[in-house]
């Protein structure tokens, strides 16, 4: 363990709250799901991966930037949600563990087709911005924020903001929210629960494409990466909260900072350890985490 | 509802069960099917291959017309199937290219190649099995240390020589084997030699005084950084920043802000493809512009790396032992024939590739040195002779090890260009390099 100095330290703590904010896009959706349907989406990283593969194929094959490739990524990942919850995981109700199983083989079956059509390869989107830096001169200390990372920050914040903004002022949204909170008074107060069930894993799929769009451009992956991203996301919405919005946004924010900081007082080998050490502490102390609610089932 | 989670739990372990079962089983019967196909790129009828088998073993006595039989076991499936095809696909060229060119010793080549799965134990009775079954005249080593270890030894057993395209660990080479022949231009950690040899050259004033290694936790990798880290320091330059990361970090831009601010003249990555890119962006974003910097893997893969960070590479070294340009024995030959069998262009032709067809050529001249394809003579002969070889001039030491060299490439506009060591460089090295 050594200490850096402070420039130092305040240019890692900045990528971590800007690394945070696009976490805090991919982990949403995990916990939207969850918190409709009982079910953790083990395909929730794959789903991730695909996205990030079709932003890196429309940019390939036609140039287009990610951040306009999300208008076909977005709609493409929605409707394969409300076919897979449809079809596939509504098969299973009744029974979270079956769901959870399904979903891990639906991971599987998506890293072997994205493997087959991508290769091995680890891929990334390099944009004419890509690597650009805005520095930022305070007094005598200058801070770096590189583009990228600046975007993908904004991007996810208006996303987030429009989930949010759904969820509390439209029908559908106040129905998606009172599932989460009591599935079946919302089933007697007339909620079409399948409905919004459906709807739900669209929704949280296409937020998980937006983020796959950002996650192209700032790390390389192949069709293996789901496995550690998905626990990555899932550690950031068990900190959170399972099934709550802001919990997943603070939360993202708060892992995003500590790895990043972690990296240069510990050594970047043990980085990834923080998420874990966060994620067991987490469990022990507060396992509903920092915005959830306790709930007892039965 | 806790029962449910129980009987759950039980299926998954017993549904795991089933299907490492099954595994065990496909891995073990996996050689039969692939061995009547292995053929299939030479021309061996397989009537013959029915009649030699039931002959006696032909190792001493070399009856010309009757072809040389050549088997190997590779990792055709599993973890190392992507090199382990690779390595297949040299084989194959190599023996085609012998057969139409008239064979060895006026003998056509017979390939017998098994799949071992990436599995070790399987690797072993493969070479077990093609010795003593199919009582093949030599054998060609598989891909990696990780095999290449355990089969060597079986080879040595039945006094076979060994040569092989790809296992260059110290372990390799630390067993007192002397039928084994790594048939790349040196051992792994030798690979930055010729980097470190141009930087000490470089005249006082624009010799760097101090630089980082950030490396991916890998035997190969750390292996060519303790050699570049030894080599350095001990001419008095200073490393100031020393990082290693696990394989699967994607993140490098808080060992960027620290490289920065740390500001080494010399920045060596030891790195595959994807961290190489990772690497340079970060540094990019953190504002490091290094004098020189130096990646062990990436840099040599024109293509991807290129793609991964554009005009960032310029005056990027890197090491590499093979190149489908390169004016070397039989390259040209080599790269025209794998396009014809296997289609694609040069440039998608993988190392590997040109590792297996140099353990062709290494043999094929040690036959025709020796005239004969007893193992014993041929073992005593690749222990003296010096080979041509697609990566350049060969020869072994008692334990096998290549006393070639590898050549330092530096990246000068939209490709690279081989600017060491001496003799083989095809253009001037940029120093400093620009910025990234």
């Amino acid at each position: 363990m050594h200490l850096p100095s402070w420039n130092v330290l305040i240019q890692v703590t900045i990528i971590g709250i800007l690394t945070g904010g696009v976490y805090a896009l991919m982990a949403t959706g995990l916990t939207l799901i969850f918190g409709v349907m009982r079910v953790i989406n083990i395909a929730h990283g794959a789903f991730l991966i695909l996205s990030a593969y079709i932003s890196y194929w429309m940019f390939t094959a036609y140039g287009l930037d990610p951040f306009l490739s999300v208008m076909v990524s977005v709609p493409i990942l929605f409707v394969i949600g409300i076919i897979f919850q449809r079809y596939v995981l509504s098969r299973v109700k009744g029974d979270p563990g079956l769901g959870v199983l399904l979903t891990f083989a639906m991971a599987l079956t998506l890293e072997g087709v994205m493997g087959s059509l991508w290769e091995s390869t680890g891929r990334s989107i390099r944009t004419a911005y890509t690597s650009k830096v805005y520095a930022l001169e305070l007094s005598d200390l200058t801070v770096r924020l590189p583009w990228v990372r600046v975007g993908g920050l904004v991007a996810a914040a208006m996303a987030l903001a429009a989930i949010f903004l759904f969820l509390r002022y439209t029908n559908l949204g106040r129905a998606i929210r009172a599932t989460i909170q009591n599935r079946s008074a919302a089933q007697l107060m007339g909620v079409n629960v399948e409905r919004v069930q459906a709807m739900t894993f669209g929704i949280g799929l296409a937020s998980v494409a937006a983020g796959g769009a950002l996650f192209s451009m700032i790390w390389t992956f192949n069709s293996g990466s789901h496995e550690e991203w998905i626990s990555k996301m899932l550690s950031i919405i068990v900190l959170g909260g399972m099934g709550s919005l802001p919990g997943t946004f603070l939360a993202a924010i708060i892992m995003g900072v500590a790895e990043s900081v972690a990296a240069v007082v510990m050594t970047s080998y043990l980085s990834p350890i923080v998420f874990y050490l966060i994620l067991f502490i987490t469990l022990i102390f507060r396992p509903q985490g920092l915005l959830g609610i306790k709930v007892r089932e039965g | 509802m806790k029962s449910k989670i129980w009987m759950l739990m039980i299926s998954i372990a017993l549904l795991s069960l089933l299907v490492t079962a099954c595994g065990g089983q496909a891995t073990t019967q996996a050689p039969e099917p692939a061995e009547p196909a292995a053929p299939t790129a030479t021309e061996a009828p397989a009537a013959t291959e029915e009649l030699a088998t039931t002959e006696e073993p032909a190792t001493t006595e070399a009856s010309a017309g009757e072809p040389i039989k050549i088997g190997a076991s590779l990792p055709l499936t599993g973890r190392m199937s992507e090199p382990g095809t690779a390595a297949n696909q040299g084989y194959e060229v190599w023996a085609a290219f012998v057969n139409e060119s008239g064979g060895i010793l006026g003998r056509q080549v017979e390939l017998t190649i098994l799949d071992n799965a990436s599995d070790q134990d399987t690797a072993v009775a493969d070479y077990e099995k093609l010795i003593t079954v199919d009582k093949v005249d030599l054998v060609v080593g598989p891909f990696s240390s990780f095999l290449v270890i355990p089969t060597s030894e079986v080879a040595a057993r039945y006094g076979y020589a060994f040569v092989e395209p790809a296992g260059g660990a110290p372990d390799v080479f630390n067993r007192g084997l002397t039928n084994l022949f790594f048939a790349q231009p040196a051992p792994g950690d030798e690979q930055a030699i010729p980097f470190t040899e141009y930087i000490l050259a470089l005249p006082d004033d624009q010799r760097p005084s101090t630089f980082a290694v950030v490396s991916q936790d890998d035997p190969f990798t750390l292996g060519v950084m303790d050699g570049v880290k030894a080599a350095l320091t001990e001419a008095g330059i200073e490393l100031v920043f020393d990082e290693i990361y696990a394989p699967e970090t994607t993140d490098f831009s808080s060992i960027a802000i620290q490289v920065a601010d740390l500001d080494p003249d010399l920045i060596v990555g030891g790195t595959q493809l994807e961290d190489a890119v990772g690497q340079i962006r970060a540094y990019q974003e953190a504002g490091y512009q290094p004098r020189g910097a130096y990646f062990t893997t990436g840099p040599s893969l024109p293509g991807p790396f290129r793609e991964g960070v554009g005009e960032a590479t310029e005056g990027v070294f890197a090491s590499i032992s093979w190149f489908p340009e390169a004016e070397e024995f039989q390259n040209a030959e080599m790269v025209a024939k794998y396009v014809e069998m296997f289609g694609g262009e040069a440039g998608d032709i993988p190392e590997d590739v040109a590792n297996a067809f140099t353990v062709g050529q290494v043999l094929q001249q040690a036959i025709e040195k020796t005239g004969s394809v007893d193992n014993a003579a041929l073992i005593e002969e690749l222990h003296q002779g010096t080979y041509e070889t697609v990566v350049g001039p060969l020869s072994f030491d008692e334990l096998g090890q290549p006393q070639g060299s590898f050549m330092l490439l530096q990246w000068q506009g939209e490709t690279f260009v081989i600017v060491g060591p001496g003799d083989r460089a095809r253009g001037e090295a940029i120093w400093p390099k620009p910025n990234w």
